[in-house]
């Protein structure tokens, strides 16, 4: 086991795990991590901010053609598809909203699957609509690791129930032993 | 239907050798979700596509126009016009002339946001607008000033914020009708810009990729926003020169909020918050 890359997508109901998850992770957890989260669209600042008040990882929102960086989770941008390209670095873009949604769970999902491979674990939360099962699906058929959230625990479990039907899932685990299993990955 | 990266090489070299476009040094991801999607839209395979492109110079356009991305809106970044309001357009009141370019318009509302804001500031008089964009279909668009009123009520909240408010005093509120710039029909869901707005700026189709600076003149101002995220370093540095070539000593250039310029060219811009000026 060698996953290098951490990729978190979530929707309505996600919020608190993503805060808890960054909040539980050391200073010295040294994947990188990246946020997809789906926001109401007027929610344009903010964000970065909230999520950082817990968090001992420094969370930015990238430039496009940013290095990735380890110690660093970044959120995608509100209203922009968040990209990963060969050579470690994210692109963004503004085209038109996927699955309702920009930023689209199935284009970070997707491109990080096909940029980082066995290398990538992807991490898929509570929320309400299909967004992320294509996603999932991508990084399990690159070699990378599933899991999503017990959509029992969900809030919304739309969107993870879909990507259980869509691809072999690894684990499905409550929002404390995600964090317990990501704490652990790196003894 | 995912398509490879030798096929996307092909598409690129058809496009090339076929035609005056050249997304060789396109972000690759978002091009080739593009091209998943012109395959989608045209009911094509990849071979039928790099034979199109190859035997129809129609075919190629209306892919192009198919590639480009069009997003924007009216006011997009409220802060960016703030600052625009604030720090840059009010440096520019004691000028006789005013030139500003809109690289890569789309459907013009970035260009009716800054004639706006040059009316409110007494600026509209001296300005030359100009606005280009590589797709006809959206400079068309751009020309009529014709948006739907109901999915884009988001506008007039950004109107609220940079023409009626000041995000100086929040006690300071200017009612402007949106009357003065539009005629809104909420039953035909239309909103279409003043005509005196829609008259003024000349509108140019115009590669950013192979076409410098066709204007013969230079700029105070170059708005590229969103633009340069397609295009990957190499490009963007390209078309970040040609802006530096264009400005004026002390213009200034505004990109995307989440643009930034890389690499040795950065040396040439001081980066004052959103705003690059070019050095003397």
């Amino acid at each position: 086991m060698s996953y290098k890359y951490i990729v978190i997508g979530g929707s309505a109901g996600s919020f608190q795990t993503v805060t808890s998850i960054l909040a539980a992770l050391p200073k010295t957890f040294n994947m990188p991590i990246f946020l997809c989260l789906h926001r109401l669209k007027h929610v344009r600042s903010g964000f970065v901010e909230a999520l950082s008040i817990k968090s001992n990882i420094n969370v930015v929102e990238p430039s496009d053609k940013e290095v990735v960086r380890q110690r660093n989770a970044y959120l995608a941008p509100a209203n922009y598809h968040m990209y990963f390209e060969l050579g470690n670095y994210i692109s963004l873009s503004t085209e038109p909203a996927v699955n309702h949604s920009r930023p689209s769970i199935d284009i970070s999902f997707a491109s990080a699957a096909y940029a980082y491979k066995s290398k990538l674990i992807g991490i898929l939360l509570s929320g309400a609509n299909g967004d992320g099962a294509y996603g999932m699906k991508q990084v399990k058929e690159n070699g990378g690791l599933t899991i999503v959230q017990d959509p029992e625990e969900c809030q919304v479990k739309t969107m993870t129930s879909a990507a259980i039907k869509a691809t072999q899932i690894d684990h499905i685990l409550t929002s404390d032993q995600i964090v317990d299993f990501l704490v652990n990955l790196k003894k | 239907m995912p398509v490879s990266p030798e096929e996307i090489n092909l598409v690129i070299d058809a496009i090339k050798s076929y035609s005056p476009y050249d997304f060789s040094d396109y972000s690759i991801k978002s091009f080739t979700r593009r091209i998943e999607k012109a395959l989608i839209d045209f009911r094509l395979d990849i071979d039928k596509l790099v034979t199109d492109i190859k035997e129809n110079p129609e075919f190629v356009e209306k892919l192009v126009k198919g590639i480009t991305v069009n997003t924007t809106e009216l006011f997009r970044d409220p802060n960016v016009w703030q600052t625009l309001r604030y720090r840059v357009l009010n440096k520019f009141s004691s000028y006789r002339k005013i030139n500003i370019w809109h690289a890569g318009s789309s459907t013009g509302q970035e260009v009716y946001s800054m004639l706006i804001l040059l009316n409110e500031m007494g600026l509209l008089e001296k300005a030359n607008v100009f606005a280009t964009d590589i797709n006809t279909d959206v400079l068309n668009k751009a020309k009529a000033g014709e948006y739907t009123y109901r999915f884009n009520l988001e506008y007039f909240d950004n109107f609220n914020k940079v023409i009626r408010e000041n995000p100086f005093n929040f006690e300071d509120f200017e009612d402007i009708p949106y009357e003065k710039y539009f005629d809104i029909d909420q039953v035909k869901d239309v909103i279409t810009v003043k005509d005196f707005l829609r008259k003024k700026p000349v509108w140019f189709k115009h590669d950013l990729v192979n076409e410098g600076n066709i204007f013969n003149t230079k700029f105070d101002l170059i708005l590229c926003r969103n633009v340069l995220i397609y295009f990957n370093t190499d490009l963007q540095n390209h078309v970040i020169n040609t802006f530096y070539k264009s400005l004026f000593r002390n213009g200034a250039l505004m990109i995307g909020v989440h643009e930034s310029i890389i690499g040795a060219i950065a040396n040439n811009f001081n980066k004052s918050g959103l705003v690059y000026i070019k050095k003397d």
